[in-house]
């Protein structure tokens, strides 16, 4: 935009007659300040500015759409839902009755690899309407307690999972009790084994400052109802990182949560067979269970929305500066024309 | 009286001070009222003060009269907190607040910690109250070092210092010459011999000039010390009239009363009198100046009224979205009613317990409600309570820099622009109607005398210089020549006559002329030091400037006045001391428009010279002595007043023994009267005032006012409205009217003066009928502006006003380019600004300066006083005061331009802001199954109108200027824009609510679409909506910044920078849930990505509209913008011969 000159210090920028016999005169002091003049820049969109604008966007958005689409392409994402899978068919209930129980919910799948999986592929698990930031559940936990021991007891926030026949829990807390407790196992078609790294996959700053490594898991899960997980009460809070990912409240209803990594290459066409252990209630609510496998580009997982979204508005600022390149062409107006003046466009008007 | 901006009542005042004001404010009663004792007791003792002379303790006794401390501070130490808090709660917005802080403190409520909630009431009073208690302490530094200022007090027979504050009613206080007067106090007596003292009053009322006080004949010789004086006063309660004051005083078993000129009201300054003596009857919060400390009026601003109905729709948007969360979150519940019990995220059973039990669950109904209370809080900025806080900042800011605009400095009466009103300011930029005054605004009212008439003979010749080289007339007094301050032009066969002393009819009838002039005023004359040892200069003070150039005229012909006490004068007339006993005199009132005085001659005969305005003084002339001398001097009169001077009127008579006892009898009974003294005196004077001997008329000139004639042409280029006001003749007005460009000789006038109420409808019409043809002819022919202008007396305005024919005029008016009033009283005068106000939507100014003006001025929208030549009572009612008419034009023009496009942006930038936030939040609502979390933390919801976008609104609320002065100056038509409502409307408001909800839709599903089906936690998405939002709002008023100072770029970067700091530290508290989100988030490339496309797909649609309409639809103020950035550089290239370069080819 065009820079303006300071405005012009004509006949305004003198000095009050200093000369006066007036000595208490009251006249204010002048200072650009005061008399609002100071130096200014006045931007004026003349029609170069505003068509280089609409270009300039049409240039930086178009090749970061472009981009952000092939990284989308690129990535290699299995999903897979199991929930209907995992429970005997029949009805709703029947699953919650088969959840609840004690059966085996040993259940097996097949994945097959459609591309090439660069390491390091993400294993995650989707829940589907799952509703992890609704109001009673977000607030239901205790930052303080999981950081610091002696914090043990503030568990005012926690309800209804504050205490167990009196005692306290660690951690506290809907988020804590309600944590995911599926398990997952690869191995390739010909069994091998496929490891999965579960280091790593929270926060280092949750690690370090959030969760306490002199904080133990007590009481937990010791109520007559269980939400999910069990805690390892050797292990400290801060090395508890399935904890960790879960206790960090998704912001959707719909969310994945980061499982662990496998740190191994797989080819297009390899089958991967899963054993998982289905132990998490989702059916009570109908929600949905899926695992993901995933391979990330510098954008993240498979999401075409932003390259989409990024051309559209790229492409839209292209149309509009051919638009404004036309107005312009058909309907020239010299900038600050006096004649184009209300009072002077029609005469007698008033 | 008119002090009082609560009572607009002017015409009760003594003395209007108008254009024919000779009187004096003071009443002035014969000095030989002596021995006479009260016929009637109409005051009271319950209705009275007693106040018993030297004796406090007795005074004080019965009655705890207030003493003299005075506490101009609101609040102490201890009642600060408690009664500032009080006083803030009384606005609704803090109430609004609070009641959302208190709903959030329930548990079931709380949607946001206690801290957090409490923060934005708690930050609004805390900035207040530090505002509130800065203005107290200044207050109570005045306070302290106006009680602790020492006054001399008469204690045990001897005057002994006290400090202010312990003086008390009762007590005898003794002030010497240039000392403060410290309570109110009635004179017993002063240096004096006569019992004058001088005093001046402007820290009062402003006025300069001098006035006299008189002591009681009764007490003046006492000696406070020695003789004591027993005496019992029985006073009026307090109130607040300055100009009256009624009482009596007991004394020595005889009964005197007291008038406004007995008592010397606290704050005076007493001038050229070595001391005074007096008693106090008033003190501290109790004197009249006290009582009149009271606040500037409270209007509210037009602008804020509209502001307020979008307010209710706001309002009701809120409510609408709280019922579609509270619905759906009923509806939610009810679908999973029987998971509830074990579902993980809602768990309703408890069962830590031994018996399981709903934990916080109400039932359906309660959870609807509750969740409908808490979308209440946290939707709660929807109504942005913080708009009035900025407002109110904006507005201090705007007033700080009017007053400080030296274009609006009068270096003549070395006087600043005021703001008294706070809350108006951009009601300056719609003004459509202009309601000045003309004495005194229009013109300057420094009256020089300029023609006389004499017995019907016109002098009106060439004028000289001033007579003789030594410089006008002058005598010698005690070897030194003294000669009036200000010189006069003379008439110099007038000059020569009036030497002349022959025996012939003319020249005594001159004689008498300049006698009348001399004597018939209330004129005081003051002797000061001239520059020249041997010289003393005579300066006349007195309160009507007219009475004044007829004085000075007076003496510059041989008339010279020298000496006034309350019971004589001393004229010098032809180097011949003359002493007259001045018998009686009845002061000017608006009723008579005259006034009289009665003057004993030394070879004792009594006459009475009367002076006035020629309506009323032709009424009393007796015609039968010569007629031939009326006709003359009726025709004089009117060619003085076609060109546009003020004419006086000069009558005479000579009363018998037998008249004059009358007069007396009737005099004294009606000057100590205590109830309704006013009109009996007026009654006398009736009596008194007829069959007079024409004298002669007297012509004086009030100048225009610099720049008068061009302010009024930049006013009606403005399509402001320019009606003149004015209680002057009609030809007078014509002719002020002319030489102020008001009228043009291109202007057809219509004149309406009538004396009946049918006869007023019948002009009425046919004016009606004229302005049509007038119109339609000057639309076919000319594209000059329709020019009528309709002139119409005050006589005819008593027949419209408060009937039906008010909507005749009404629509007449409206066809006229100029209205002229003349002879309009006060009342009348608002009566014509409520005509405009009740029928139409505009906004009305009224400009004028003194008490007469008072009533108009409140009336208007706008009310603007002249801190000019008459008293301060216009000031003080006033909303703005400045020191000169065309200061107007600046102040509307320029800086009410100014203040309305700030306001009106500022307001619906604030709507935006507020909304965006709201909605952003609600989206999320949609997204938690209607439970009220917020992904942005609370933190940063509180902060979000306190810290992260409230800084930029309010500079530019204060800094931004659309255009230059300059050309705001040179196209006043730019001012049509405030007048049309072009920057503040409803469809403005609702084109703004329609991108507040696109801008919303972006920036909450950008993000989402972008982090669906991702391992995303709430505090990320969370930060990234707050950036997201604080940057869309921060960047959208860059968008619409005209002027870029480095002010501006502060605040507009500095808030966003704010912004990312505070989100920073938020986040770095390990025990809030977001712990190191921004770090994270800040990581990835996703982050940055969605941020520029919230921001670019957030500004596009406004963008798009904002340059089509720039070019294809630009307003004035655009084309000016342009011309004003442009105009230069096409200049240049002009006088290179260069072809324009069009940007666009």
């Amino acid at each position: 935009m065009n820079n303006a000159t300071p405005p012009t210090n004509s006949t305004s920028a003198e000095p009050p007659d200093s000369s006066s016999p007036r000595r208490n005169s009251k006249r204010p002091k002048y200072s650009r300040f005061t008399q609002q003049e100071l130096p200014a820049c006045k931007p004026i969109l003349t029609p170069r500015w505003v068509i280089s604008a609409f270009m300039l966007v049409t240039i930086v958005f178009v090749p970061i759409g472009l981009a952000s689409l092939f990284a989308s392409r690129d990535v290699v994402e299995i999903v897979n839902r199991y929930d209907e899978y995992c429970a005997p068919s029949g009805s709703r209930s029947d699953k919650v009755r088969f959840i609840q129980s004690d059966a085996d919910k040993t259940c097996n799948r097949t994945l097959t690899v459609p591309k090439h999986m660069k390491r390091p592929i993400y294993v995650y698990y989707q829940l589907d309407n799952f509703y992890q930031n609704h109001r009673r559940y977000v607030k239901s936990r205790s930052d303080q307690q999981l950081r610091n021991r002696n914090d043990e007891n503030d568990t005012s926030t926690c309800k209804p999972e504050d205490t167990v026949n009196g005692t306290t829990i660690v951690p506290c807390g809907l988020v804590a009790w309600s944590m995911f407790n599926d398990t997952f196992s690869f191995s390739t078609n010909n069994n091998v084994q496929l490891p999965i790294t579960k280091r790593g996959i929270s926060w280092k700053s949750d690690r370090d400052h959030k969760f306490g490594k002199d904080v133990f898991p007590k009481n937990f899960q010791n109520g007559s109802l269980i939400g999910g997980a069990h805690l390892n009460e050797s292990i400290p809070l801060s090395a508890q990182e399935d904890l960790i990912v879960w206790m960090r409240t998704a912001a959707l209803p719909t969310f994945r949560k980061l499982y662990g990594k496998i740190e191994m290459d797989l080819r297009a066409g390899d089958t991967i067979n899963v054993i998982m252990q289905n132990n998490y209630n989702t059916y009570s609510f109908n929600g949905k269970k899926k695992l993901v496998l995933s391979t990330a580009s510098w954008l993240g997982g498979k999401n075409n929305f932003i390259g989409i979204a990024y051309l559209a508005v790229g492409g839209l600022c292209f149309v509009l500066a051919m638009t404004f390149t036309i107005i312009y062409l058909v309907k020239p107006r010299r900038l600050g024309d006096p004649s184009y003046l209300s009072w002077n466009r029609s005469p007698g008007g008033h | 009286m008119s002090s009082n901006p609560q009572i607009p009542n002017p015409h009760l005042q003594s003395s209007s001070s108008q254009s024919l004001n000779f009187g004096s404010k003071g009443l002035r009663h014969g000095s030989d009222s002596e021995g006479f004792s009260m016929s009637r007791r109409d005051l009271n003792d319950d209705d009275a003060r007693l106040v018993y002379v030297n004796d406090p303790l007795t005074t004080n006794e019965t009655f705890e009269f207030s003493g003299n401390s005075i506490r101009t501070g609101k609040y102490s130490v201890i009642t600060f907190l408690p009664r500032n808090l009080f006083e803030q709660f009384h606005r609704v917005a803090y109430m609004y607040f609070l009641i959302i802080a208190i709903l959030n403190q329930l548990p079931q409520l709380a949607v946001f910690g206690r801290g957090a909630s409490i923060l934005p009431l708690a930050s609004v009073l805390f900035v207040t109250a530090v505002k509130d208690a800065y203005e107290d302490w200044r207050r109570h530094k005045s306070d302290k070092i106006e009680n602790n200022r020492m006054a001399s007090v008469l204690v045990d027979h001897r005057f002994q210092h006290k400090k202010w504050k312990d003086i008390q009613v009762g007590e005898v206080v003794k002030v010497s010459a240039n000392e403060t007067i410290p309570c109110d106090i009635v004179l017993l007596s002063t240096s004096d011999p006569t019992g004058v003292a001088y005093v001046q009053t402007i820290n009062l009322d402003g006025e300069s000039n001098l006035k006299t006080r008189y002591a009681k004949q009764e007490t003046l010789s006492r000696v406070p010390e020695k003789d004591f004086i027993n005496g019992l006063i029985r006073s009026e309660k307090p109130n607040r009239n300055i100009y009256g004051f009624q009482a009596n005083m007991e004394i020595d078993g005889k009964r005197v009363s007291l008038g406004p000129s007995n008592i010397i009201l606290r704050g005076c300054v007493i001038k050229n009198t070595d001391w005074t003596v007096g008693v106090v009857v008033y003190a501290g919060r109790e004197t009249k100046a006290m009582l009149n400390n009271s606040g500037a009026p409270s209007k509210r601003s037009r602008l804020e009224t509209h502001m307020n109905q979008e307010i209710m729709l706001l309002s009701f948007f809120l409510v609408t979205l709280c019922v579609i969360v509270s619905a759906c979150a009923g509806v939610w519940l009810r679908r999973h009613q029987d998971e509830l019990d074990i579902m993980q995220f809602y768990r309703r059973k408890d069962y830590s317990e031994g018996q399981v039990e709903n934990y916080n669950y109400y039932g359906l109904g309660m959870e609807i409600f509750f969740s409908f209370l808490m979308s209440v809080i946290v939707f709660q900025i929807m109504i942005p309570i913080s708009l009035y806080i900025s407002m109110e900042l904006v507005r201090v800011g705007q007033a700080y820099f009017m007053i400080r605009d030296d274009k609006m400095f009068d270096a003549a009466s070395n006087t600043r622009f005021q703001c008294r009103a706070l809350n108006i300011n951009e009601d300056l930029g719609q003004i459509k109607y202009v309601f000045s005054d003309k004495t005194g605004t229009l013109t300057e009212n420094k009256m020089e005398f300029q023609f006389a008439s004499i017995s019907g003979v016109d002098y009106s010749g060439e004028k000289t210089e001033f007579y003789g080289e030594q410089g006008g007339y002058s005598i010698q007094v005690n070897g030194e020549i003294w000669r009036p301050k200000i010189k006069v032009q003379v008439d110099p066969k007038l000059l020569k006559l009036s030497k002349t002393r022959d025996d012939s009819i003319s020249s005594k009838e001159i004689y008498d002329f300049f006698l009348a002039l001399a004597a018939c005023n209330t004129i005081v004359p003051i002797v000061v030091n001239a520059s020249n040892p041997n010289e003393k200069l005579v300066d006349y003070q007195g309160e009507s400037p007219d009475e004044q150039a007829l004085v000075y005229a007076a003496a510059a012909y041989g008339f010279m006045l020298i000496e006034r006490t309350s019971g004589h004068i001393v004229i010098d007339i032809q180097g011949e001391r003359q002493r007259f006993n001045v018998l009686g005199m009845h002061e000017f009132d608006s009723d008579r428009k005259r006034m009289s005085v009665i003057l004993g001659y030394p070879d004792s005969t009594v006459k009475v010279f009367v002076k006035g305005a020629d309506t009323s003084m032709f009424k009393i002339i007796d015609e039968s002595l010569n007629v031939d001398v009326v006709r003359a001097t009726e025709a004089h009169l009117h060619s003085y007043s076609s060109i546009g001077l003020r004419t006086l009127v000069v009558g005479m008579r000579a009363l018998s023994v037998s008249e004059f006892d009358t007069w007396q009898t009737s005099y004294e009974i009606a000057s100590t009267a205590l109830m309704g003294r006013a009109g009996l005196l007026r009654k006398v004077a009736i009596n008194l005032e007829n069959n007079l001997n024409l004298l002669g008329a007297s012509a004086i000139e009030d100048r225009l006012q610099k720049g008068v004639p061009e302010a009024i042409e930049s006013l009606r280029k403005a399509n402001i409205k320019v009606w003149v006001l004015t209680g002057d003749k009609q030809e007078t007005a014509i002719s002020i009217g002319y030489s102020s460009k008001l009228l043009t000789s291109k202007m057809s006038q219509i004149i309406i003066n009538n004396n009946s109420k049918m006869s007023c409808k019948k002009s009425l019409e046919d004016a009606l009928i004229t302005s049509r043809n007038v119109i339609n002819v000057t639309h076919a022919s000319e594209d000059d502006a329709s020019s009528v202008a309709l002139i119409i007396d005050g006589t005819s305005l008593v027949y419209i006003l408060d009937s039906e024919l008010e909507e005749q005029l009404f629509e007449l008016a409206s066809k006229c380019a100029v209205v002229l009033c003349c002879r309009v009283a006060p009342l009348q005068k608002a009566g014509i600004v409520a005509l405009i106000k009740k029928r139409t939507d505009d906004m009305s100014l009224a400009i004028g300066d003194g008490a007469n003006d008072v009533s108009m001025i409140q009336m208007a929208d706008v009310g603007v006083g002249i801190s000019g030549q008459e008293g301060r009572q216009a000031v003080m009612a006033s909303d703005f005061a400045m020191g000169q008419f065309r200061f107007l034009v600046p102040l509307l023009l320029v800086h009410g331009h100014w203040n309305y496009q700030r306001m009106a942006y500022m307001i619906l930038y604030n709507f935006y802001r507020n909304a965006l936030f709201v909605l952003v939040l609600f989206w999320y609502v949609l997204y938690t199954g209607f439970t009220l979390t917020t992904a942005i933390t609370e933190w940063s919801s509180v902060l979000y109108s306190i810290i992260y976008t409230a800084i930029p609104t309010i500079v530019i609320g204060i800094l931004d200027k659309d255009l230059g002065r300059k050309s705001l100056m040179t196209y006043p038509q730019l001012y049509g824009s405030g007048q049309r409502k072009e920057s503040y409307n409803a469809k403005l408001f609702w084109v703004t609510m329609v991108d507040t909800l696109w801008q919303s839709v972006v920036a909450f599903f950008i993000p989402v679409l972008a982090y669906w089906k991702s391992d995303i936690d709430g505090s990320s998405l969370g930060d990234l909506w707050t950036l997201a939002v604080v940057f869309m709002v921060n960047i959208h008023l860059a968008m619409d910044v005209i002027r870029w100072t480095w002010i501006s770029h502060a605040s507009v970067w500095g808030s966003i920078i704010a912004t990312c700091i505070c989100v920073i530290i938020i986040d770095a508290l390990p025990m809030l849930p977001g712990y190191w989100a921004i770090f994270n988030l800040a990581g990835s490339g996703l982050f940055w990505i969605c941020l520029l496309g919230v921001l670019i797909a957030s500004m596009i649609p406004r963008f798009v509209v904002k340059m089509f309409m720039q070019h294809c639809k630009p307003c004035d103020l655009q084309i000016a913008r342009e011309a004003e950035k442009f105009r230069n550089s096409m200049e240049i290239t002009r006088s290179g011969e260069i072809e324009m370069n069009l940007p666009h080819r």
